[in-house]
């Protein structure tokens, strides 16, 4: 099976991302989500109509000492901010916008009890999770 | 993700679960020792609000339980969250081993121990005569029921939105079709006596929250008083002749059919007639909800523009064969699976073999009562040896079909329904 280099297509999508969710001149185009051709499987045509987990594209390995989450600063901060209540399985799946992270924090917060650290430690965490785990970036 | 061996239950690697062994060891002992408990230290111990136990010592997550399960792919252990393969839903009635698990909190100890001693089922608010019913009053005092109904989680399909949504990333497999057995919920709330003033219905269980707070509700979602007093939705103590299992309820559980699975309340415990739509947890925000006008992916939605989420479109499900199997060319092969709908009855379901520029009718089966998934199933050809998709595609009955394609992009990711794709290699 033909591969596309990776790399170059996740810079695509990045790109292609960035300019959907900015609004750039270009304006939306539905036919931009058909493009993510990362994954192609021969076994499974549904494959192709999702866009993979952070896990499934490069970037820094797992660090199985922080429940696998990728090995980057903040990584450590995140893991124990987070897994006071559930495990890091459900934040490996995400890839949303950062204004959805800004409103998961707040729901986290405000309606599951969860402890609310400094502004710098949250902030820390933030950006971990804004730059592994963003459908922006 | 989907290449699992059957009989396997796909590998995690994240914190481990607890043991049920821990449990007990933990009694009696203070905050202050639960790094040397768990062996190790925990560097962040304050933020544990104060007076919760972490939740790795002090409740299991129903993760054992996975192992009466088989092929189901653990999107996550805490919460516990599972689907099901395409190609394991074949069953026109799903098996326990089978069926999808979706639990927002986790098991509580009652349902772990399979010990339903004491309970009651609360029936109050809006209700001419609030009640309260143990199991065998409801088995004594109302007729039973049983019925094949499907559930499916409202954001089942969560997966194929882009952008990405919050949530766990279910692809097609977070929808079963057990038989369930109980109490019709109309004749329950017709014996309390549903005041005019009756708006909507709140749904509790007894399930922990993943915070460890016994004062914080898991999920306490209702419906529509209308919906409510249909005859369809049950009060379930049985699961295809069975105890409710663990994972799916035990020992009671509403089924409201057609509606998101969270509305269909397990560990149920109270019903509360509303005077208000109800405001529980994960009833308001963005839980289950929908933009109340179409937006462009991506888009921030301001939380009074969405809508609660009621009635699930109609979809449908490629059952067998699996994904990718090998086939003669020249030479009919069947292709079947299943239909939903959330409004009742599909009206039909079509194949197609060239990527939808043309479709075939499939022979579709009337369900054994409503809101039972229907069988379809079609014989295709396919002309020469290579690569083919088979897409299905149902309808139905106002002649609304499935898309090709991911419908319209909600914050939450719910409500997906696009149409379902297999490959077949014909040779």
């Amino acid at each position: 099976m033909h591969q596309i280099p990776l790399r170059l297509v996740l810079g695509l999508a990045a790109l292609l991302g960035s300019a959907v969710l900015s609004g750039a001149q270009s304006g939306p185009d539905p036919m931009r989500a058909l493009r993510n051709e990362v994954q192609i499987s021969a076994a499974d045509p549904m494959v192709a109509l999702r866009a993979p987990a952070a896990t499934e594209t490069e970037g820094p390995a797992p660090n199985p000492e922080f429940g696998n989450l990728p090995d980057a600063a903040g990584a450590e901060e995140t893991y124990y901010q987070c897994t006071a209540c559930h495990s890091t399985a459900i934040i490996l799946q995400q890839r949303v916008t950062d204004a959805r992270w800004d409103d998961l924090w707040t729901w986290m917060v405000e309606k599951q009890g969860m402890f609310d650290p400094e502004p710098a430690e949250k902030e820390v965490i933030m950006t971990y999770l804004k730059a592994h785990f963003s459908s922006e970036r | 993700m989907s290449d699992l061996p059957d009989h396997a239950v796909a590998p995690i690697d994240t914190d481990q679960p607890p043991g049920n062994s821990r449990r007990a060891f933990l009694r009696g002992t203070s905050l202050s020792a639960f790094g040397a408990l768990l062996g190790m230290t925990i560097p962040f111990e304050r933020n544990l609000p104060a007076g919760i136990i972490p939740v790795a010592l002090a409740q299991d997550t129903g993760t054992d339980l996975m192992s009466g399960k088989t092929g189901l792919t653990i999107m996550s252990d805490r919460p516990l969250n599972a689907e099901t393969p395409a190609h394991l839903l074949d069953d026109d009635i799903t098996p326990y081993e089978r069926m999808f698990v979706r639990l927002n909190g986790l098991v509580p100890q009652s349902a772990l121990d399979g010990n339903a001693e004491g309970w009651t089922l609360t029936v109050d608010g809006e209700v001419e005569t609030p009640l309260s019913l143990t199991l065998e009053d409801l088995k004594a005092q109302f007729e039973t029921v049983t019925k094949v109904l499907w559930v499916e989680c409202g954001g089942n399909g969560r997966a194929f939105f882009q952008p990405g949504s919050s949530g766990n990333q279910w692809t097609m497999g977070g929808v079963g079709c057990p038989e369930w057995t109980g109490v019709r919920l109309a004749d329950v709330l017709k014996a309390a006596g549903v005041k005019p003033s009756a708006v909507y219905t709140g749904h509790y269980g007894n399930d922990v929250h993943l915070s460890g707070d016994a004062e914080k509700q898991t999920i306490s979602r209702g419906a529509p008083i209308e919906k409510a007093l249909e005859e369809d939705a049950i009060i379930a103590w049985a699961m295809n002749g069975e105890p409710i299992p663990a994972l799916h309820g035990f020992p009671l559980r509403l089924v409201v059919p057609g509606y998101p699975g969270s509305v269909s309340q397990k560990y149920l415990t109270r019903i509360w007639v509303r005077d208000q739509v109800h405001d529980g947890e994960k009833m308001t925000g963005y839980s289950y909800r929908l933009p109340a006008y179409p937006v462009a992916p991506g888009t921030e939605v301001p939380e009074e523009d969405m809508v609660i989420m009621t009635v699930m479109p109609v979809k449908s499900l490629i059952t067998f064969p699996e994904t990718g199997t090998e086939v003669p060319s020249g030479a009919a092969t069947e292709v079947r699976g299943h239909a939903w709908c959330g409004k009742g009855d599909v009206a039909a379901v079509h194949v197609s073999t060239d990527f939808g520029a043309t479709w075939q009718e499939a022979e579709l089966l009337a369900p054994p009562n409503s809101f039972a998934w229907q069988r379809w199933r079609a014989n295709v050809t396919l002309p020469q040896a290579g690569y083919y998709e088979v897409w299905a595609r149902a309808t139905d009955a106002d002649g609304i079909s499935q898309p090709p394609v991911s419908p319209g992009w909600n914050p939450r990711g719910y409500g997906n329904n696009l149409q379902h794709r297999i490959a077949l290699v014909a040779t």
